[in-house]
């Protein structure tokens, strides 16, 4: 095991596209990082980068105390899981699991007993003899693991590992993952583009877009104090709600008001957020995450001091557990660059269909004891203590610490 | 291929045989078995004419002698395995069915490998698969060329010549002797040119003087040696065994002197066609120029001769052939999947271990379609071998389709051993043809 060090790490493609710009990222002994980011935004090619597959433009790259720059994949003595499995589809599950250590001329006793706990572990020992395209898509990511673990290397490298599963068997596959890197505690490093495994599984999560790092952190600290527009609007799902607005303080203390709403601000939220209190009297993006809504009926009580709006449902979406409510506010939508990016998860171009003209969608995540039905209308509740204000030139969350002095 | 004569009704759903009722349509889907004879037919009829029908006529045939009224019965088949001409036939066809089919698509597969990492790619594949635009006979034509014996024409041998010379030098007079009488102060011995008694110049003749135009005049013999010269003038003249001032000298031959008859002392001629001995002792001894001096340059190999033509003519086969491999082999090279080699790198895997424990077994389904179909195609090999052996090494190269039209056609006239030949040459391929429609069926199922 050991920890990963990329140093101001470039990647540019022949053509002078520059897929990683300047990554700097220190990957702890045993932790899992997960890599995260829009299709494009340079987290497979930065993995990729760190396995050997791909030459390092410029920077430099350390596992433990080597500097790989210039080490061949074979060297660099870490495993990797792809997204199609990239099984060998000539061999039988055992010797895809022994590949790896015949080439290194491991003695067979060894390897035998290697392969047999690994099949243990993952639950494959019934199918050992058979080839890969005998195996359903769920066995052949477990072996895809298997000879990952066998190998017993400093370091994990997954591409997407569970996005050629179904949804259930990649919920099932995720908290299988948890279990094994819980138990084997070895370094790993995970790109997804789908920021509910990022969530689920990193201990820290890296967010990537064009190339350039965003933000790491936990998963909670990034879902509670996204550093720009880009990663607010693309950690969390539903995505977090946006509107122009004006920061005011009058008799009643601060409050912030956007189409026709007015909510108050606490003031614990001036000295959680230095430098908010600037923005007084000026525009800003204002920012709440559908979670921090509940509809004010079923919230009855547990609500107190929190801020009421009046709102009619468009579309409601039944989740069982809960209910996602789409309406409408009267505010043209939010077109910053960086909101737009998060939206437009790679190459879909256009995601939510123009039927609201110039008002913006927004999304409420309410009890389902709620009962709401589209076309009616409804009190949501706000934590006010969780609203997020984003500078409306560069994007940047106001008081973020990352932030101060930028 | 199936899909011509549907099954009547048997592949129907059963919530879509209804709407086949009500829009009273026939029972069955596509045309009838009728209309479908209708458009077999004239390709059957073209297929029973010109296959089935020669087929089993040539089985006839082969039973008959030369006259097509004489029967024979099975001996034109005995005469195929007693008669020595057909004999080397067969064995010059297993040696083209060993090495040709392997070496194309050994080749096939290094060039298919190769030109995946190279720029420029497309028109280096396109460069070695041009000459299978080119006819075979056209082929055999530009190889006979190839073959040529004179370095000077044929490009095999140019090329061997000028890398034989690179590595042995072939500085020498070939055809320089002494002259033959008493009064000559050398002789030749075993090939080697020895002086006779004590005498230092060693006048040699046998060279036309116009090949020597640009070189030195011959020197006087310095006092611990002597000179080699060609003692001859141009438009005569001039004293035998004499340095005359017209004469040239013979540089850079090797010179020993002898002692007892072991070589105590080495030199060279130098420009003028002086040598010296500087370090020997006063005493007696004759002077050698040995017989590497006057070797005949290295001209080559006899492409077209009895031994090698076969070689030879496999050579141009690969050279027509190789490129087709490749372009197949690289189609399968497109469809293995990246993602294998890339963990095989990773797993710890050599380039060469890729190659050969990922790559080589994901594409052995190409490469033994490849094989095969080169198996079949080169026991059928004609023109190649009728074009490039010259007449007089035609019996050394000869194949069997060659020698079935030799027989039938080519001035045997015995069209029932042709025929035999024939039928022989069909069974040979049959085994093969099956592997491939089997494989090529299975593929597609």
């Amino acid at each position: 095991m050991a920890s990963i060090v990329l140093s101001n790490v470039d990647k540019v493609y022949a053509g002078g596209v520059k897929a990683v710009n300047g990554l700097n990222l220190e990957i702890k002994d045993g932790e899992f990082m997960v890599l995260v980011g829009p299709s494009g935004c340079g987290k497979s090619t930065a993995l990729r980068m760190i396995a050997g597959l791909e030459d390092i433009s410029g920077g430099e790259i350390s596992i433990g105390d080597r500097v790989v720059n210039h080490l061949p994949p074979k060297d660099r003595d870490i495993a990797m899981v792809f997204q199609n499995y990239a099984l060998y589809p000539h061999m039988t599950v055992e010797e895809n699991l022994a590949f790896g250590l015949k080439l290194r001329k491991m003695p067979k006793a060894e390897i035998q007993k290697r392969v047999n706990e690994a099949a243990k572990m993952l639950g494959l020992e019934q199918y050992l003899k058979r080839k890969p395209a005998a195996l359903s898509g769920g066995q052949r990511q477990r072996v895809a693991m298997g000879r990952a673990i066998v190998r017993e290397p400093q370091a994990f490298l997954m591409d997407e590992p569970l996005s050629n599963l179904d949804a259930k068997l990649r919920v099932s596959m995720r908290a299988s993952l948890n279990q094994l890197h819980e138990r084997l505690g070895v370094t790993t490093v995970y790109v997804t583009h789908d920021q509910v495994e990022a969530m689920t599984l990193g201990d820290r999560v890296c967010v990537l877009r064009d190339g350039f790092l965003q933000q790491v952190d936990t998963p909670q600290n990034l879902f509670d104090r996204p550093v720009n527009l880009f990663v607010a609007g693309f950690m969390g799902s539903p995505a977090m709600n946006f509107a122009y607005a004006d920061l005011v303080r009058d008799g009643s203390g601060a409050a912030v008001s956007f189409a026709g709403f007015k909510l108050p601000v606490p003031d614990s939220t001036f000295t959680d957020k230095p430098g908010l209190d600037r923005y007084v009297g000026k525009r800003v993006i204002l920012g709440i995450r559908p979670s921090d809504f509940e509809d004010s009926v079923a919230a009855n009580g547990s609500s107190g001091g929190w801020a009421r709006i009046p709102v009619t449902a468009n579309v409601t979406e039944e989740l069982g557990s809960e209910i996602n409510v789409l309406f409408t506010i009267d505010a043209p939508p939010v077109e910053h660059k960086d909101t737009v990016a998060a939206a437009h998860d790679g190459d879909e171009e256009e995601v939510a269909l123009p039927l609201t003209g110039d008002k913006s969608l927004w999304t409420a995540r309410v009890n389902a004891r709620s009962h709401v039905r589209p076309g009616q209308s409804l009190e949501l509740v706000i934590d006010t203590h969780n609203l997020h204000f984003f500078d409306v030139e560069s994007g940047l969350a106001i008081g973020h610490e990352a932030n101060v002095g930028r | 291929m199936s899909s011509t004569a549907p099954a009547p009704g048997g592949t129907i759903a059963a919530g879509s045989a209804d709407i086949v009722e009500t829009a009273k349509a026939p029972r069955q889907l596509g045309p009838s078995p009728k209309m479908a004879i209708g458009f077999l037919a004239p390709a059957l009829i073209l297929l029973v004419a010109w296959v089935i029908y020669p087929i089993v006529y040539s089985i006839w045939r082969s039973l008959f002698g030369s006259n097509d009224s004489d029967f024979v019965g099975l001996s034109n088949y005995g005469a195929i395995f007693t008669d020595s001409s057909t004999l080397t036939t067969i064995r010059n066809n297993i040696i083209w069915v060993v090495v040709a089919p392997l070496v194309v698509t050994t080749l096939g597969l290094i060039f298919a490998v190769m030109t995946e990492r190279i720029r420029w790619a497309t028109a280096f594949k396109l460069i070695l698969f041009m000459p299978m635009a080119v006819s075979l006979l056209a082929a055999g034509v530009v190889f006979r060329l190839v073959y040529e014996q004179d370095p000077d024409k044929g490009v095999a041998n140019a090329i061997i010549t000028t890398v034989h010379d690179a590595f042995a030098s072939s500085a020498g007079f070939p055809g320089a002797r002494p002259r033959e009488n008493d009064q000559a102060p050398a002789a030749l011995q075993g090939g080697a040119v020895v002086t006779k008694g004590a005498t230092t110049l060693v006048p040699l003749v046998g060279i036309n003087p116009q090949t020597l135009a640009s070189a030195a005049q011959a020197g006087q013999p310095p006092a611990d040696g002597g000179t080699v010269w060609l003692d001859v003038v141009r438009g005569g003249g001039g004293a035998v065994n004499q340095i005359d001032p017209q004469e040239k000298a013979l540089a850079g031959l090797t010179v020993e002197a002898l002692s007892g008859g072991k070589v105590v002392a080495t030199a060279t001629t130098a420009d003028d066609g002086t040598y010296h001995f500087p370090g020997l002792t006063k005493g007696s001894y004759s002077v050698r120029l040995p017989a590497d001096n006057f070797k005949a340059p290295f001209g080559g190999l006899t492409w077209l001769g009895p031994t090698l033509i076969t070689p030879a003519i496999i050579g141009a086969y690969i050279w027509v052939w190789a490129g087709f491999a490749m372009v197949l082999i690289s189609a399968g090279l497109a469809g293995i999947p990246r993602d294998a080699l890339e963990a095989a790198r990773i797993d710890g895997a050599t380039e060469w271990q890729v190659f050969r424990r990922i790559t080589v077994p994901l594409l052995s389904p190409v490469l033994l379609v490849v094989f095969v179909t080169m198996i079949i195609n080169v026991l059928k090999v004609f023109d190649l071998v009728f074009i490039i052996a010259p007449g007089s090494v035609q019996p050394q190269a000869n194949v069997i389709a060659l020698e079935m039209w030799r027989v039938s056609f080519g001035g045997g006239g015995n069209q029932g051993l042709g025929s035999a030949l024939a039928i022989f040459l069909l069974i040979l391929v049959l085994p093969f043809m099956f592997f491939n429609i089997r494989r090529f069926r299975r593929d597609e199922g």
